[in-house]
C-alpha cells in the first residue's frame, strides 16, 4: 500500500478501523503516521465542540425584522396555540369565540341602529363621499387608528365596523402588523435590559437609557404616522431600521451589565 | 507670655508672619494633597513592544474609561502604551502571530468612574487593520490603512486620513472623518456624523437623532447613502461633482439650496414621486456618482460649497 492509498482509504472508511494493509503500511512510513495523527486531533477537537452553538437574541430579532420588512415572512394576525387542547377546551373556545362575535355583531348592529335613529332625528349632514373613502380605506389597513375606528362606528355599515373591529381587536401593540413579531419580542426584552440599569448611575448607563427613550420615541412616532399612511414605504424603512437598532442596544445593554456583574 | 515678649521673634510683626509663612504652608498642602492623585495617575503604565510581520490586526477593548489613541510609524511593530488610573484595572495584552490583543478590565466592581480611567496609546504599522471597542472616551486614528471596526457607546470617534473598509457603531457617540478613502459605514443612535474632504467611494450613513454632514467630494460611480430619522442631512459639493440626487422625507423638509445646479435626470430614468413622501430627483454634471439622502422629519439641506 502506497501513502496516495491511505488518503484513500481515510476518506472512504475514516480512522477506524483501519485495513491490516493500512496498519502496515502505518507501521513504516513516519509521514503517514504522522498525516493520521493530524487527522485523529482534529476529529477529536471536533467532537469536543459544542453540538449547537446558540446565536444571541438580536440576530433573531434583526432577522425576522428583515425578512418582515422585505414580506418575506408574516406575523399571523391569530396565533395558533402549539399545545393541544382537551375536548373541554376545544369546545369552550368554539363556542366562545362564537359567541363572542355573534354578541359583537349584535352589540354594534345595536348601535348602528340606535346611530342611524338618532341621525333621523338630527338630520342627514353625513357627506356619501366618505362612506367611499372609508369602504376604499378599510382592505389595507390592517390595523386602523383609534380615530378611525370612531369614524367608522359612525359612517359604516354594521357589516364593515364589525369586520374591521375583529382585524383590529388582537394587536396590543401598536405597531403594524408585519412588524408585530418584532415588536413583541423587542417589548419582551425591554423590561429584562431596563432592569439592569435601574440600580446603576455610571454615565454610559445613563446614556444608554437615554438612547433607549430616544429609540422609543422614534418607534412610536414612526409607528403613529403608518397607520395614518400605510403606504408610506420611506416610514416603514426608517421603523424597521429603529428596531433593529433597538435590538442591538437591548442586547448591549444585558451584555455589559452581565460583564460587570 | 508670649515670644515677642521673651525676645524670640521681636522684629516680626503678626502680619508679616502670616503674609511669609501661610503661602508656603498653602503651597506644602496643596502639593501634599495632590501627590498621591498624580501618583494614581501617572504611576501605572504599561508598555509593550511586538514585531510583526505582515499586515497587523490589532484588537482592543477597552470597558475602562478613557481614550484610544493610534497612530502609524514605518516600523514592522506594534507599541502599546497602557496608562491607568489605579490598580482597579488590569491590561491584557498579547500577541498571536500577527494579531496583537488589548483588552482593559475591570478588577474592582466597586470602584469608582474615577478610578477607570484606563488610556491606550497605540503605534502600528501603515498597514493595520483594527477592531476597537470602548464605552466612553474617544477613538482617535490618524493615518492607517487598513479595514477598520470601531464600535463605542458614548465616546466620540475622530478619524484623520484612514482608509480602508471603515465600520463605526455607536450609540451616542458621534463621528469625524476627516479626509478618509474607501469605504465608510456609520450607524448611531442619537450621534451625529461629519465627513470632511473625504475620497469615499462607497458611505452608508445612519443616524436616528443625530445629524449628517457630509462636506467634500463625490467619487466617479460612487455610492452615498445618507438617512437621519430626526436630524439635519446637509450635502456640500462643489461643481465639478458629478453624480444623480435623490432627496426625499416623511414628515420634514428639503431645503435645496442649489436648484440651480441640478438638473432634472438626465439618464432617461423616470421616477415616479410618491405622494406620501416630498422630495426631489436631480443631476449634476453628468451624473456619474449615486447620492440618496433621507429623513424621516428632519431636515435635508442641499449646498453648493464653491
Amino acid at each position: 500500500m502506497q501513502c496516495k492509498d491511505i488518503e484513500i482509504v481515510l476518506e472512504q472508511e475514516g480512522l477506524e478501523p483501519l485495513p491490516p494493509e493500512a496498519r502496515e503500511h502505518l507501521a513504516e512510513c513516519r509521514e503517514c503516521r504522522s498525516y493520521v495523527a493530524d487527522i485523529t486531533s482534529l476529529v477529536d477537537a471536533a467532537h469536543k465542540l459544542p453540538s449547537e452553538i446558540a446565536p444571541p437574541e438580536r440576530v433573531w430579532i434583526s432577522l425576522r425584522a428583515q425578512l418582515e420588512a422585505e414580506g418575506i415572512i408574516r406575523t399571523p394576525a391569530d396565533p395558533v396555540a402549539v399545545e393541544k387542547a382537551s375536548w373541554w377546551d376545544s369546545m369552550r373556545a368554539f363556542f366562545g369565540n362564537r359567541v363572542m362575535a355573534t354578541a359583537m355583531v349584535g352589540i354594534l348592529i345595536a348601535a348602528a341602529a340606535v346611530f342611524e335613529i338618532r341621525k333621523d332625528k338630527v338630520g342627514e349632514n353625513t357627506s356619501p363621499t366618505q362612506e367611499i373613502v372609508h369602504t376604499v380605506q378599510a382592505p389595507t389597513q390592517a390595523l386602523p387608528s383609534s380615530n378611525q375606528t370612531s369614524n367608522q362606528t359612525s359612517n359604516q355599515t354594521s357589516n364593515q365596523t364589525s369586520n374591521q373591529k375583529l382585524t383590529s381587536a388582537p394587536s396590543e401593540s401598536s405597531a403594524p402588523a408585519e412588524f408585530a413579531g418584532t415588536a413583541q419580542a423587542l417589548n419582551d426584552q425591554e423590561p429584562v435590559a431596563t432592569g439592569m440599569l435601574l440600580t446603576s448611575r455610571s454615565p454610559i448607563d445613563a446614556s444608554l437609557r437615554d438612547n433607549l427613550k430616544k429609540v422609543n420615541e422614534f418607534i412610536a412616532e414612526c409607528e403613529h404616522h403608518l397607520k395614518e399612511h400605510p403606504q408610506d414605504e420611506l416610514t416603514r424603512e426608517y421603523l424597521s431600521a429603529a428596531y433593529q437598532q433597538k435590538a442591538e442596544l437591548l442586547s448591549a445593554i444585558i451584555e455589559r451589565a452581565r460583564s460587570i456583574n | 507670655m508670649c515670644l515677642q515678649m521673651m525676645g524670640i521673634i521681636p522684629a516680626w510683626s503678626r502680619t508679616q508672619l502670616k503674609r511669609s509663612v501661610l503661602p508656603v504652608l498653602g503651597a506644602a498642602l496643596f502639593v501634599w494633597s495632590a501627590a498621591p492623585a498624580q501618583a494614581a495617575g501617572t504611576g501605572q503604565r504599561v508598555e509593550r513592544k511586538f514585531s510583526v510581520t505582515g499586515r497587523p490586526v490589532v484588537v482592543i477593548h477597552n470597558v475602562a474609561n478613557g481614550r484610544i489613541e493610534i497612530k502609524s510609524w514605518k516600523n514592522a511593530e506594534v507599541d502599546v502604551l497602557g496608562t491607568q488610573s489605579s490598580n482597579k484595572i488590569g491590561f491584557d495584552i498579547e500577541q498571536a502571530g500577527d494579531r496583537i490583543d488589548v483588552t482593559a478590565n475591570v478588577l474592582d466592581a466597586a470602584a469608582q468612574p474615577l478610578e477607570l480611567e484606563a488610556n491606550l496609546q497605540l503605534t502600528v504599522p501603515e498597514e493595520t487593520e483594527l477592531q476597537l471597542k470602548t464605552e466612553t472616551g474617544l477613538i482617535y486614528v490618524e493615518q492607517v490603512t487598513g479595514d477598520m471596526k470601531l464600535e463605542s457607546y458614548a465616546g466620540d470617534v475622530h478619524l484623520k486620513e484612514v482608509s480602508g473598509y471603515i465600520i463605526v457603531k455607536t450609540t451616542g457617540g458621534s463621528l469625524v472623518c476627516g479626509q478618509c478613502a474607501g469605504k465608510l459605514d456609520f450607524s448611531s443612535i442619537s450621534g451625529n456624523a461629519q465627513i470632511l474632504q473625504p475620497q469615499l467611494n462607497n458611505v452608508n450613513l445612519m443616524t436616528t437623532t443625530g445629524n449628517i454632514l457630509f462636506d467634500g467630494e463625490f467619487v466617479r460611480t460612487g455610492l452615498y447613502s445618507m438617512k437621519s430619522g430626526r436630524g439635519l442631512v446637509e450635502v456640500r459639493f462643489s461643481s465639478n461633482d458629478s453624480f444623480d440626487l435623490k432627496a426625499q422625507t416623511s414628515t420634514g423638509t428639503v431645503d435645496n439650496q442649489a436648484a440651480a445646479f441640478l438638473k432634472p435626470d438626465t439618464h432617461g430614468v423616470k421616477h415616479i414621486y410618491s405622494n406620501l413622501t416630498h422630495g426631489f430627483f436631480g443631476t449634476v454634471g453628468k451624473g456619474l456618482a449615486k447620492v440618496e439622502l433621507s429623513s424621516y422629519s428632519g431636515t435635508i439641506r442641499i449646498m453648493r460649497r464653491d
